[in-house]
């Protein structure tokens, strides 16, 4: 395979071809749709509700070719050798001590698990520490945490992790005041801040994790190719264990990666942003790709949510290249532990895709954005389409009582004249639905010992089918309520993602599920009644539907999880082999000593974790008094009246404020035990047992110290 | 009843003792009888305090004068207070909390330790800049500036009556 110098040395002809090949591929297979279907439909004439189903026919026909052409030149690509057009080609040999440009790793982070994250941060240090030229990386934890536990904890995390590694110069700590417009206005003030500082900016998200070696690699891409703006690698999903993570990390694997080489194949330098587990040249992302305010009435209409497709769209404006390594390892994320938090990213998801809907006709935008933004926004829409035409199309049928659209569904020879066609097209929708599982099967065949073997690897991909033939028909029902909501104006704001508590309840379940269960009832209940033959053939949509209650919760299970690892099933390499980069990231948090405020009692008590946090937060220069007066009473009101009796907003208030933390430190020593309120009696008393037992268990491990009975509380204290 | 304040005294001195990461008992035993010795001759020309409070008082008062002692410049008494609880620090240098005389080697560690949340700020202008919409723009301006959802609903009938016409009308004449 011929050298790929340098990404500016993309000839303009292989670019050109590989968009026509694309098109043509996709635009012919929809083609192909529209003219069966518009055979079958023109049988007897074509009423206007036929028009009508035509016309939202070729929106949802032509998805899943395009979708189906993505998967089949991805494997073409990765079948023949590889592309010689990734961009990790155009890295030179150089010598491990040469240091790439100044790099900023930045995880911004919103009440996340502090200790998962802070042990991925660690994981991330030591691996480009082996390194020498390491020392071009600085990382960032970026806290927009409105959780004052949270909050406490990040930082106590942080201080032990710089202490622990001598890391303090080097990993740094910032918590904003004001968390205006989420991920994006995060991302923005550290640009503010420190943005000239640094010539590159790798982001990731809080359960990201990436390899030094890999980090490394992306920074000398970057300096290779200055006419690339940004690069993305394909994160691998890890760690499943619910039976939903086991499932999205396998499919990842397995479908994923044609579909990664699919998109290369024909966007190039023209790839999007996926806003995390990708490295940005700085200069430009600060001179140009500074989010535009959308066409809207209201501040909270004009912000965009999902910032990552317009960042690139503008970088791409800005004149330079964006890049999928998709064939870069050790970048690595989790999956949603559950279906109920898949559907959370996706109702964000969903409301920042179709607010994408303006760029796609803004002037100056690129083709190859115009498509990613395109496909974005038809990967919601086409759920509620879909609703639509499956409900138009029984009522034609009903009202005709041919059933010309259940056969063109269905391919029911049974209807009169056109069955044929109708199972040609029926047989095509099948196809171009379920080749690319094949293909992704055969793909991993020759590495199937990584998968747990040939035979463990085809049943895992049958599972793995069968699952998402199952959460389709919840996704399509879910995706539908998403874009009406959107469309009247309900908002969603950056919501943290539980990435801990997999297990849904029962109640639960029923409290989120019931909508699609009940749906899926009705629909049965009236198709049987009008329309049997429908109900024959919409079966696979009704039983997931009725099954949703079920299905989430078994998807949700970890113990069913793990009892498919055992059974070597949905298995990834990295499961049989753990790179060191995701090793201890399980390591259970010691137990809590009181919940909930577990942070506030570490602040108030702790000399440490009180003087971490106040030595973190800027000192007013202005004393009003009034400011004072209201601050004491906060703090008389948190040790008297205890936490419960403060608001959210109060208690941060209070820990803004350096010298209300020290205070509140000074005072709770002071206090008689009398006058503070119940809760905090007892957890003093929790935080002296720990500390006791602590330091009982330091002599125990010497083995001066047997401790007996009386040695109370076993537990730990965090800080 | 003095006798249980004096009691009380001495557990919360030793718990804050112990907070501090004074764990030898004999440091921890010796630092305590010593300040309450200090605050028992304290309380008598004081009454009106109680001991805990003469206590704690003393023993937050000797914390303070401490870190500022062990901090090279005074606006760096924070920073040194936290770098003392560094873990190599505190499994080294715990028993000195509250020394008169700090070790050498335990000034210099605290001091070399520099605790930085970021690095210097480089401020940048990050400004926003119109973004050209194109004619969708104003096509939504247009329609958001007479929006209500009257309009809506009425046009939403008006197709709704449209198509039952045009379908009633395809029915009689071209079905």
């Amino acid at each position: 395979m011929k050298p790929f110098p340098r990404a500016d040395g993309l000839p303009a002809d292989v670019v050109s071809l590989r968009q026509a090949l694309f098109l043509a591929t996709g635009v012919g297979l929809t083609a192909c749709g529209i003219l069966l279907m518009v055979s079958i439909l023109r049988t007897d004439g074509f009423t206007p509700l036929e028009w009508v189903l035509l016309a939202m026919f070729v929106p949802l026909f032509g998805q899943i070719a395009f979708g189906f052409t993505i998967a089949f030149w991805g494997f073409v690509v990765l079948v023949s050798g590889g592309d010689r057009y990734q961009i990790m080609r155009t890295l030179p040999e150089v010598d491990d001590a040469l240091l790439p440009g100044s790099t900023a790793v930045i995880l911004p982070v919103f009440n996340e698990n502090p200790e998962r994250t802070f042990r991925g941060l660690e994981n991330m240090f030591l691996s480009i520490g082996k390194s020498p030229a390491g020392k071009a990386f600085d990382f960032f934890v970026l806290s927009d945490s409105n959780d004052p536990d949270c909050w406490i904890r990040e930082e106590t995390e942080w201080f032990q992790l710089c202490s622990r590694r001598n890391a303090f110069g080097r990993i740094f700590y910032r918590k904003r005041r004001v968390s205006l417009h989420g991920k994006s206005g995060n991302v923005a003030d550290f640009c503010r801040r420190w943005g000239k500082r640094y010539k590159y900016l790798l982001i990731l998200d809080a359960d990201s994790v990436m390899s030094g070696e890999t980090m490394l690699r992306l920074a000398r891409v970057m300096d290779t190719n200055p006419g690339v703006g940004i690069v993305q690698t394909a994160p691998q999903i890890v760690r499943g264990r619910s039976v939903l993570q086991r499932l999205i990390q396998f499919a990842t694997r397995s479908v994923g990666p044609l579909f990664a080489a699919g998109s290369n194949f024909w966007h190039l330098g023209g790839g999007n942003y996926w806003g995390h587990n990708a490295i940005i040249r700085l200069k430009p992302f600060m001179e140009k790709c500074v989010l535009p305010e959308l066409p809207g009435r209201s501040a909270a209409d004009r912000h965009i949510l999902s910032h990552d497709t317009v960042e690139a769209s503008l970088m791409k404006q800005a004149g330079y290249q964006v890049w999928f390594a998709y064939l870069e390892g050790g970048s690595y994320e989790e999956g949603p532990p559950n279906l109920t938090e898949s559907l959370k990213r996706d109702r964000r998801w969903c409301q920042g895709n179709l607010q994408h809907f303006w760029f796609l006709f803004a002037p100056g935008t690129a083709f190859t954005n115009r498509i990613h933004i395109f496909f974005g926004l038809m990967a919601y829409l086409t759920a509620p389409l879909l609703v639509l035409f499956i409900g138009l199309s029984a009522w034609d049928h009903h009202w005709k009582a041919k059933f010309k659209l259940l056969s063109a569904l269905s391919g029911d020879p049974a209807s009169a004249g056109d069955g044929q066609i109708s199972a040609t097209l029926l047989a095509l929708t099948m196809a171009l639905l379920f080749v690319p599982k094949i293909l992704g099967s055969l793909y991993l065949l020759p590495r199937a010992g990584e998968f747990g073997g040939a035979g463990r690897a085809l049943v895992s991909s049958l599972l793995e089918t069968l699952l998402s033939i199952l959460l389709a028909p919840i996704l399509l029902y879910f995706y539908t309520r998403f874009v009406i909501l959107t469309l009247l104006g309900v908002k969603v704001g950056w919501k943290t993602q539980n990435r801990e508590d997999s297990w849904i309840s029962f109640p639960d379940a029923v409290q989120t599920y019931w909508g699609p269960t009940f749906a899926g009832l009705a629909i049965a209940c009236v198709t049987l009644i009008w329309v049997p033959t429908l109900a024959i053939w919409l079966s696979p949509v009704l039983v997931g539907l009725m099954l949703s209650i079920p299905v989430a919760m078994w998807t949700s299970s970890e113990a069913a999880g793990l009892a498919l690892q055992r059974a070597r099933l949905l298995l990834i390499p990295e499961e049989r082999s753990t790179p060191s980069i995701l090793e201890n990231l399980d390591l259970p948090a010691p137990p809590p000593l009181i919940t909930p405020h577990e942070g506030i009692l570490h602040l108030a008590i702790s000399p440490e974790v009180n003087a971490i946090h106040a030595s973190l937060l800027r000192r007013s220069r202005v004393h009003a008094r009034h400011r004072g007066e209201y601050l004491a009473d906060l703090r008389r009101r948190l040790l008297v009246d205890g936490p419960d009796s403060l608001a959210r907003r109060e208690i941060l208030t209070l820990l803004w404020d350096a010298g209300a933390v020290e205070l509140l430190h000074r005072e709770i020593w002071l206090l008689e035990e009398t006058r503070l309120n119940p809760w905090w009696r007892n957890a003093i008393r929790h935080f002296n047992e720990a500390s006791i037992a602590q330091g009982r268990r330091e002599i125990s491990e010497a083995g001066k110290y047997r401790p007996g009975a009386a040695v109370a509380g076993g537990s730990q204290i965090r800080a | 009843m003095e006798k249980i304040d004096w009691d009380a005294a001495c557990l919360r001195l030793e718990d804050y003792l112990r907070a501090h990461g004074v764990e030898p008992r004999e440091r921890l035993l010796s630092l305590t009888l010593e300040m309450l010795r200090e605050a028992r001759s304290l309380h008598a020309q004081n009454p009106s305090m109680s001991p805990l409070e003469t206590t704690m008082g003393l023993a937050i008062g000797k914390t303070d004068a401490w870190f500022s002692a062990l901090a090279e410049k005074p606006e760096h008494s924070a920073r040194t207070r936290v770098a003392f609880f560094s873990p190599p620090i505190q499994m080294k240098w715990a028993s000195a909390f509250l020394l008169p005389s700090p070790p050498a080697e335990l000034l210099s560690n605290v001091r070399s330790i520099v605790i930085e949340a970021g690095p210097a700020l480089d401020f940048q202008s990050v400004v926003r800049k119109e973004m050209d919409y194109g004619a969708m723009k104003d096509i939504a301006r247009e329609t958001w500036d007479q929006f209500s959802w009257s309009h809506v609903l009425r046009a939403f009938a008006l197709w709704v009556v449209l198509f039952f016409v045009a379908y009633g009308v395809y029915l009689k004449f071209f079905s």
